[in-house]
């Protein structure tokens, strides 16, 4: 019972954190109201997607065969930690200039592009994880006797969801906002990093891109990788005990960009609107606020 | 700062292009005489819990989950992840391997799940 509550809790973590910082974050905001409504729809779909995905998994629903569900799960990965870190970079730039922006209306008409950003962001937060949860709570009730103890597991196991979330919402609470948003941005950014990595390695994995040397070095006397604390790290930050050389260069380039464009304080809005220029995303076109050109 | 585009800002054209050299590019590598060895998984116990495999070889690797509850067959070392379901099948091929061990585990149960490959 406790493995089962701690692998539904563990399984719902990221999707909690996500959901948690955007629900705490957007409630500050004046027009709260409509990014609810876009955080909840992709809570929505989110939970649509865990289901197909987990249909497909238990090989109900073959319409994904093989590999494609690699390449399926290597997309969500990829276009999550992207989406992940451009929300970071929103977040940024609306948190130091929302209250100018309003005073304009066609910033405020703008932004709503980047709202389906969100409820993709979101979505893909909560399918990607939850999908594993529902195979592992399938094969829970599958088991002899296993029906009894599946509603207990679920009641608890949202519990301990809703624990993570509710304490998320106490943190923006009792910390200070300026605290609550650095924390909140550096899990956030962990968490896209390890994504990053998961992507490379899944690609390294479809023998698609090469590992170059693996495994550089072996620290799992340290901290071991494959058991549960551990294990956890290496989800949500992309720690590895024997970690392969791109994977690793790629996760040191992608820090050094991050503390590049978000780490001097000064002057990171100028910079968070480049990588927003391009055309799909929503994010990107967003003018940048002409308060932020010094 | 271009190459730092997220995937989801690559044009959609390109990701499929992306996908379509990626099945290339795999799909011979699978088709090469590649050595196959059995993983039976029940509920947290490997059987076996150690499995030999010629270095500087691919290796297919077909995991049986004969348990109860679902499993995850993970391996950091190795790179892979497939989710099983009770009485379910997976097949994952694993890149040639140096001479060393490699270690994989069941996430759903950790605790036990443990085992590893020894690469000669």
């Amino acid at each position: 019972m406790g493995n089962a509550l701690f692998i539904v809790w563990r399984e719902s973590a990221e999707a909690m954190l996500v959901v948690g910082i955007l629900y705490a974050w957007l409630r500050q905001r004046p027009d709260a109201a409509t990014g609810m409504r876009y955080l909840w729809g992709g809570v929505a779909a989110g939970a649509a997607l865990a289901i197909s995905l987990a249909l497909v998994m238990l090989g109900i629903a073959s319409s994904l065969s093989g590999n494609a569900l690699d390449y399926f799960q290597l997309a969500i990965v990829l276009v999550a930690s992207g989406l992940i870190v451009q929300m970071v970079f929103w977040m940024r730039r609306h948190a130091r200039t929302f209250r100018k922006d309003l005073e304009s209306s066609m910033a405020r008409n703008a932004r709503a592009a980047n709202w389906w950003g969100l409820l993709i962001v979101v979505a893909l937060a909560v399918g990607r994880e939850t999908a594993e949860t529902v195979v592992f709570l399938y094969g829970l009730a599958a088991q002899k006797g296993g029906i009894a103890n599946l509603p207990i597991v679920l009641v608890l196991g949202l519990a301990l969801a809703f624990g993570t979330f509710w304490l998320l919402q106490q943190g923006s609470r009792v910390l200070s906002w300026r605290l609550f948003f650095r924390v909140s941005e550096m899990l956030l950014l962990l968490l896209a990093g390890a994504l990053l990595v998961s992507g490379i390695e899944k690609l390294i994995a479809l023998d698609v891109l090469p590992a170059l040397v693996d495994p550089v070095w072996d620290t799992s006397r340290l901290l071991d990788d494959s058991g549960r604390i551990g294990g956890l790290i290496a989800s949500f930050t992309g720690y590895r005990a024997r970690p392969a050389l791109l994977p690793l260069l790629v996760l040191i380039a992608y820090w050094v960009t991050m503390w590049t464009f978000l780490g001097r304080t000064g002057r990171p809005a100028a910079s968070a609107a480049k990588p927003a220029t391009a055309p799909t995303a929503g994010a990107a076109r967003e003018p940048l606020p002409r308060a932020e050109h010094h | 700062m271009r190459a730092f585009l997220p995937m989801s800002q690559i044009p959609a054209y390109r990701q499929s292009l992306v996908l379509i050299f990626a099945a290339l590019v795999a799909v011979p590598a699978l088709a090469a005489e590649t050595p196959l060895f059995k993983l039976v998984a029940r509920d947290g116990v490997f059987e076996p819990t150690v499995i030999e495999v010629p270095a500087g070889k691919r290796v297919r690797l077909e995991i049986h989950n004969e348990g109860k509850t679902a499993m995850e067959f993970e391996s950091r070392d190795l790179k892979q992840e497939k989710i099983i379901p009770p009485g379910g099948k997976a097949t994952v091929t694993i890149g040639a391997m140096k001479a060393g061990e490699y270690r994989f585990f069941d996430e759903f149960h950790e605790k036990t799940g443990q085992g590893k490959f020894i690469a000669k």
